[in-house]
Order: structure tokens, then sequence, then C-alpha cells
């Protein structure tokens, strides 16, 4: 349970335990690996969750199974009205440029009628993403949180390729000159971002262990979208509801987006189209 | 005609190369280098101000520079094609193009892999890819395949060098210079054409050959897997890697005949290299033509037929869209005028077949930019397209690699000869079927050679199905492993521990109750009116309060339950449908009663109780695992066997080579 006590912690590689931090970068970092028996043996395949971030000795495989927390969101429909505060408050925390809208609105249409629908990073349990980069800088946490390492990033753009959900967006020019910020930028909270890398919603990943709610979901005034735990089954919206996540999703019918592609999202959608606030009546 | 003079006048045409170099090559020299310094200079532009100046964008994430990669490295299956294949098929009339087209092979292929670098964001971490790869993404197999076939191709070039520098170095040293004799002496040192030697050299390469042709395919399939594993309409193909493949051929055969072309001219090889070349050449061209018109056709139908919204909006696109003009251009070019070309006897000759390449290797560019950049632009979400605009940096650096494949190989043909000497001489002594030759000579070194290549034959036959089999299967379905419930205790200790909290006389009072028993929390409130009365059908709101996310703690609701007649509401946890919600953690967990009294101006009234939860499971389900999950593990140990296999068979040919010849080399060096 040693990683549970500090998940937002530091990225990987620098945890402060010393047989977690033996993990395959750091051993890379040390020795250097030239011989191809020894990358065989070092290489990831990014076929489970601890691949990305621990050494996959037993310890790690009983703490993942008991992780404690599986981050979710759902997003409610019913009530969105599409104001794209949810994409302003993220741009905002993370000092993005306009044109990265890490929780982006689009305006779907249905049977001729058009309603908003917010789409952040789905932190699918099968990422396309994590499984397709090169150097396996799209890592998945034991919580749940599909994440990227900048300082590793080769900018391959093989994870954009992947997303089957238009998630990610790529550093294009030197990105905007951001306020000073207390930490070094972590894969929890990648900013300042770094040019020719890839960057993406994190679920505000800093934020959700000192139980605070990400910025999109505080900053939601319609109360629209929910940030919830699958493992304690209690979701919250930026009103301040606070549910029982298994029993809202259930008797609200809820879907997941692209179900069909096998991805295992993490984000819950409540179909609507804004009728709870009078909208397409 | 004799074969003697025939003889003279390959080695004379060989040398040709390296006399003094004419003022056309100074000029061609001048301009192709100029364009090689502007693309890298636009591509130090490119890092300073990121890849936006390329024309990329979130909603063109990959355009021109992969396009670019995967063009290069597919023209250099044409070397392995005309090389390779023709080796095996023992079609002689090849001798004379090998050097061109194993040159060609090796160059585009090393031009090919050097454009990965613009395409990536960050290329200054390129060296990641071998200390830090992720053996579940395609790219890594990418490194590896073409890392491999590159090798192969400079062995296949580089092994038929050693009797053609020893022939020169040998008979023609003062030609040389200094510093090509020195090079070649040592390239060929202990080579005597000793049948033993030439049967070992025409084994290695025969094993060379055979090994080459599955490689090209593994490298040309993973490349088209980089697109065809992923989900996006268009891209996630199965006909993709053969139709990868076959593109690399067609363009491939395409721009041998272009360099042979060019070299034919400039060095005055028409004695050669003939218009019958050009032909059979052009055949194959044609024959590759249709089979890639046939694969396109093959590629739109079935999702055009079935028109599942994206990918009948990514050939919408494609077909009579934006991009249907650039499309139906390649149509034109690659598949219509080729076509006529070679089939129109009128135009049947080196200028019709030099047109039809010329058409082919823009319009394959041209086809492999619509390949990526249909599906790039598209919004899988909102079903939308965007566009990709050409920049000056992204021209210029595509254009340098285009100048860089004549300008590398007038400079590689300037060291090493152009022509295989040995093997056309070999042709010419053995075959009636090519030019005025007659047979004589050393009968035996073609059967030597053809009984080396058949020894080796079979393992390299198993090894390359094994490699495809394997390749095929390569990336296995992945399945997370995802959190897991907490343990359950089996005791089931009840332990309530607070009880009520009461409000001010006069006012309704709630208590609660909770205790768990046989791994049930049941809660129980008693509602006690104004009037000191038990209080019925009155709604009673259970909750339980997290910390969750933040302090004060929040309430989460569990449902309400009317009260009955003696005021009493009764909660079950996870008791019905209603009420779904059981425990999640163990230890003491708050759980709430509340009444909102009907009055307006009344507050609601709350109690709390803590019970010592026991029993408690996670509620998070994980999803079943993938039934192919576990098979990737076993395909990556099998694939680095292989992989293994293929580098030990090549260093060993090498080996093979240097001992035959070290063997005799004291005669050698004493007469040399």
């Amino acid at each position: 349970m040693r990683t549970e006590e500090q998940p937002a912690g530091p990225p990987p590689g620098n945890e402060p335990d010393k047989r977690q931090a033996f993990t395959r970068r750091k051993i890379l970092a040390t020795l250097g690996v030239t011989a191809a028996g020894g990358a065989l043996a070092m290489v990831n395949y990014r076929d489970d969750a601890q691949a990305a971030t621990t050494s996959r000795t037993a310890t790690a495989i009983t703490e993942a199974k008991a992780a404690k927390h599986a981050w979710c969101m759902v997003i409610d429909l019913r009530v969105c009205d599409g104001c794209k505060l949810c994409t302003l408050s993220c741009q905002q925390r993370h000092q993005l440029p306009e044109e990265q809208t890490w929780i982006k609105v689009y305006s779907m249409e249905h049977e001729g009628q058009t309603f908003p629908m917010p789409v952040p990073c789905m932190m699918c349990e099968d990422p396309p993403c994590m499984y397709v980069c090169p150097v396996g800088s799209t890592f998945r946490t034991d919580e749940g949180l599909v994440l990227v390492d900048q300082d590793t990033c080769i900018g391959s753009r093989a994870c954009m390729a992947a997303c089957p959900y238009e998630a990610r967006y790529f550093n294009w020019k030197e990105p905007p000159p951001v306020k000073k910020m207390p930490l070094p930028p972590t894969p929890q909270m990648p900013v300042p971002q770094q040019k020719g890398t890839v960057g993406k919603c994190v679920y505000c990943a800093d934020r959700l262990p000192n139980g605070e709610l990400p910025a999109c979901v505080s900053g939601c005034p319609m109360g629209v979208i929910y940030i919830g735990d699958l493992v304690t089954d209690v979701a919250v919206n930026g009103l301040g509801e606070t549910v029982v996540l298994s029993e809202f999703l259930h008797k609200n019918d809820a879907v997941r987006y692209k179900e069909e592609l096998g991805t295992n999202p993490r984000c819950y959608y409540i179909a609507g189209h804004g009728q709870s606030l009078g909208a397409g009546a | 005609m004799t074969t003697n003079a025939m003889t003279t006048n390959v080695r004379e045409a060989a040398l040709r190369p390296f006399g003094k170099p004419s003022r056309l090559w100074w000029l061609a020299i001048t301009v192709l280098g100029a364009m090689v310094v502007g693309g890298i200079a636009a591509w130090v532009v490119q890092l300073r101000d990121g890849m936006g100046v390329a024309g990329y964008s979130d909603q063109a994430f990959w355009a021109i520079y992969i396009a670019d990669v995967i063009t290069f490295i597919g023209v250099s299956y044409g070397g392995a094609v005309v090389s390779a294949i023709l080796r095996l098929t023992g079609a002689t009339w090849r001798a004379p193009l090998v050097r061109m087209a194993e040159g060609t092979a090796v160059i585009t292929v090393l031009v090919g892999t050097a454009l990965i670098l613009p395409h990536l964001g960050r290329p200054d971490r390129v060296w990641e890819l071998l200390t830090q790869p992720n053996l579940s993404a395609p790219v890594f197999w990418d490194l590896v395949a073409v890392s491999t076939y590159t090798v192969a191709s400079i062995l296949f070039f580089t092994l038929p060098l050693v009797p053609d520098m020893a022939i020169l170095g040998q008979e023609h040293g003062q030609q040389l210079g200094h510093r090509r004799a020195t090079l070649y002496a040592f390239v060929s040192r202990g080579w005597t054409g000793a049948p033993r030697q030439r049967a070992v050299l025409a084994g290695a390469l025969g094993l060379v050959s055979i090994m080459i042709i599955p490689l090209a395919v593994s490298v040309h399939s993973v490349l088209s897997w980089a697109f065809a594993l992923v989900s996006g309409p268009w891209w996630h193909e199965s006909i993709w890697a053969p139709y990868f493949v076959v593109a690399a051929l067609y363009s491939g055969v395409a721009l041998v005949i272009l360099v042979v072309a060019g070299f034919r001219r400039g060095y005055h090889l028409e004695g050669l290299i003939t218009e019958r070349h050009f032909v059979r050449l052009g055949f194959l061209l044609a024959t590759l033509s249709a089979t890639y018109l046939y694969l396109t056709f093959a590629d739109i139908l079935p999702g055009a037929y079935v028109g599942e919204p994206s990918i009948a909006a990514v050939f919408t696109e494609l077909l009579t869209g934006h991009l249907a003009v650039y499309f139906w251009v390649f149509i034109v070019a690659a598949g219509v005028l080729p076509l006529l070309l070679v089939a129109l006897p009128w135009t049947r000759n080196v200028w019709g077949m030099v047109v039809a390449s010329a058409l082919v290797a823009p319009a394959m560019w041209v086809k492999r930019m619509l390949m990526v950049v249909d599906p790039s632009t598209y919004n899988n979400i909102s079903g939308t397209f965007s566009s990709y605009h050409f920049t000056w940096v992204a021209i210029t650096i595509t254009l340098a690699a285009v100048a860089a494949v004549p300008l590398l190989l007038m400079l590689l043909f300037r060291v090493v000869p152009l022509l295989s000497i040995d093997e056309i001489e070999e042709m010419e002594e053995a075959s009636t079927d090519y030019p005025p030759a007659e047979p004589s000579q050393s009968a035996g070194r073609d059967a030597n050679a053809v009984g080396a290549t058949g020894t080796s034959h079979r393992a390299a036959g198993t090894l390359g199905v094994l490699m495809l089999i394997a390749l095929l299967g390569m990336f296995g379905v992945g399945t997370a492993d995802p959190a897991q419930a907490a343990t359950p205790q089996s005791a089931s200790v009840v332990t309530p521990r607070s009880a009520s909290v009461s409000t001010a006389t006069g006012a309704p009072t709630i208590t609660i109750k909770g205790v768990e028993g046989g791994g049930k929390v049941q809660l129980t409130a008693t509602l006690t009116g104004a009037n000191g009365q038990p209080q019925a059908d009155a709604p009673v709101a259970f909750s339980f309060s997290t910390t969750q996310f933040g302090t004060p703690a929040r309430l989460v609701p569990l449902g309400s339950i009317t009260t009955d007649a003696s005021g009493v509401a009764k909660l079950i946890l996870g008791g019905d449908a209603d009420h779904m919600y059981l425990p999640t953690t163990v230890g003491p967990q708050e759980f709430a009663a509340t009444f909102t009294p009907t009055a307006a101006d009344a507050k609601p009234i709350t109690s709390s109780v803590t019970v010592n939860i026991t029993v408690a499971r996670s509620a998070y389900n994980p999803a079943p695992p993938k039934p192919l999950a576990g098979v990737g593990k076993g395909l990556v140990v099998a694939l680095f066997a292989i992989v293994t296999a293929i580098w030990l068979t090549m260093a060993a040919q090498v080996w093979r080579v240097r001992r035959v010849t070290h063997g005799v080399q004291k005669p050698t060096t004493s007469s040399a």
C-alpha cells in the first residue's frame, strides 16, 4: 500500500520508496542499456495498468488490485446548456492556449436537434493511446488515470491517431508563457507544457487526492459534470450534489461513448439534450 | 563479337563514373546538395518554431512527413524486387540493373528512415525508442523491421561487391585511384574467384535474397499497422498491410526505372542496358499497377457499400469531396496512363517507360498523402473535416529528401562500381538468352551457385514463413488490470456506536441506529413528532457521509423511507433495487437520517450514527478480460526470437564469406 499514501505524488520514477524507485526507467537512467538481452528484460509491454507506473512485482500487482480509487466522470446531458465554462475553467487552470480544449463541448445532432456534449478524456481502461505509444510515455495509474509524461514524449502522435475521442492535443509551437507555478510540471499537472509533446485532460489528477474537484467539475454552473469513484461508489458535481454512483448510473441508463470499440471508457453519459432546462421540449 | 570484347566493354563502362566528373555532374551535385542543405535549414526552423510551421494542427496531426516516410521506405522495395525476386526466379536479364537497384534500395531506406526525424515532435529523444521501448507499439516494431531490412539490404548490396572489387582492384587498379584501390583491396581481400569461394558467395547471396523478400514485406506491413492498428476510419483496414506491400513494389519498380534511365544516360550505358530491360521492367510496372488498382477498389468498396457514417464520410471526402481532385489525378497518373504506356506498342520503349515511372513515383506519394491526411483531418466526434495546408518548410524538407536520393546515389557510384561486373560477365558466359554473347568457360560456377542456394533455400524459407505468421498477429489485445474489491472479512460484528441527536423540546426528533449483521447494514430511524408521539407516514432521508471530495463531509443520499405507524423507517443497504449502495471500505462509517418537516419555517432535523463496517466490497466491477489478452506477450517473445535468428543468419553470411576468402589470403596477398 505504499503508493497509496501519495497517490498524487511525484511522477513515476521519483517515488521515495527504494523498491518502488527501482523501476525500469530508473535502472535505464542509471545504467543505460545496450545489450538486447538486457533490454528485453526491462522493456515494458503495455498490457496492464501497472506496467506503466511500477515494476511488475507481486507487490505492485497486489497494490493495484486493492486500488482505493477508480476515478470516473459522469456527464449529465439533460442539464447541459452548452455554456463551455468547463472548457474555460480547464484552460485557465492549466493555462492552455485557446486551441487546446482538453474538455471540448461539441455540438451534436440527433434527429434534427442539436445538443451540447462536453467531451473530456474518457480515461479508458483499455486505452488505445497507451498501447501505441512507442516509448511508453502514456501510462495508466493504478487508479485508472491515463496520463502523459511530457518529459519522455517523443511527439510521434501515434496516440492522437489511436484515440477515438479526439482527446489529445499537441504542442505545435512553444506553449504561451505561464504564470509561475509552485511545483515543476508533472504528468498529473503538466503545466507548463513542453513544445513538441502531447497534452490531454488529466481529470486534475493533482487535485483528486486532496478531495478537490477537477476544474471543469467545479466550473460547471449547471452541475452537468460529476467526478466519481467507482470503488467508493460516490460521485459529486460542481453544485455539491452527491450521489451513489452505481445507483445514479443505473437509474439514469448511463451509457459510455463508443462502447463498441471496447476501450472501456471511465466516462459515462446520461443521454439528453438539456431537456431538464426546457430545451428541445 | 567475342566474350572478351563484351567483358572489356562492361569493365570500361563500370569504370566510367570514376573518371573526371563532367560539368553536368558537378552542376547536378551542386543543385541537389543545395536542395538538401535547404531542407536541413527548414528543419532547423521547424525545430525552433515547432511543427506548426509545417502546416500541422490538432486537426491534421499526421500529414506530409509520415507520407514521405512511407513513400521513401516504400520505393526501397524496388531494389528487392529487381534484385532478389529476379535472382530467385533466375531472370538473367537483371544483371546490369542489380547494382543500381540495390544501391537505390539502400539509399532510399536510409533517406526514408531519416525522414522520421522531422515527423517527430521531439527528435532529440528518438533514442528512447531503444532505451524505453513499448513492445505493444507498432512504431517500435517499425524500428525493428526497418533496421533489420536496412542491414539486410546493405548486406545484399555489399556482398556482390567482393568479386567486383577484386576484379577491378587486381586488373584495373591503376584506373581506380589510391583511395578506391585501398578500399577495394580491403573489401575483396583474399578473393580469388575460386569455385569454392564462388559457391559460398552464391549461397550467402541466395540466402540473403530469400530473406530480404519477407523482410521487405514485414517493413511495409508494420508501416501499415501504424495506421491499421487504430480504430480510425479507413486506417483500420485489414487490407492495408498487403496494400502497402504492393504500393512499395509498384513505386519501387518505378524508381528503379528512373534511376537506371538516369545513369544509363549519364554514363552512356546504352550498350549494356537496352530497351528490352526497360520494357521488361515496364511489364513488371504494369502488373503492379493493375494489382494496385485492384487493391484500391477492394479497399474502398466494402466501406463505401456498408456506409458506416465515419467511413462513408472519409470516402466521400476522397472520391467526391475536397480531396477528390488528388485522388482522380492519382488514378489517371498511377493507374490509367502507366497501363496505357505499357500496353500501346508505340510507347512501349525507353521513353514510354520513363514517362510512366515519372508519373507513378509522385502519384504514389500523392496516394500516401491521401491515405494519411483524409482520416487524419477527420474528426471522430463531430464527423467534420479540417484540412492540411502545405507550407514552405514541409515542402522544402520533402524536396530535400527527393534530392538526397540522386545525390547520394551519384556519390555512392563514385565509390563503388555502378555495374555488377562479375554477375554480368557470368550471365554473358552462362546465358544464351541474353544479347550476343557466346557461352564459354567455367560452367561450374552456376552449378555450384544453384546447389548452395538450394540448401539454404529451405531454412530461409521456413524462417520467412514463421516470421510472417508471427507478424500477422503481432499485437495482442491487452487488458487493464483494474482495481479490485477491498478484501471482504467474514466476521460480522455488530457495533452500533453513537445514536441520537435531539433537538429542542417541542420540535420533532429523530434518532438513528445502525447495525451490521450477516453482512448487511441495517439503518433504523425513529421519528418522534412535536407532540412526543411517533410520527407515521413521514419521509426519512438516509445518507452516508464522505470526505472523499473534501471537508466538510458531504452527505451522499441513500434514498428515502416512509415511517410506519410506530414512527420507524428501516433501510437495509443493498436491500432492494432502489437502495443499491453497499459499504465499500471497512472501518467506521457515518450514516445519517434526516427528516424535513413540512411546515414552511421548519428546519430539517438530522441524526447520525457511526457503524463499524467489517464487510465491505468495492463497488467497482472490472470488465472481463478480452478473449485474446495475453497473446501479445507470447508473440513478443516469438518475434524477438525470429528477429534474433535473422540477425544471426545475416552475420553468419558475412562470416562465411570472410572465412572462405581468409583461407586463401596468403596467395592473394602475394599476388597483389
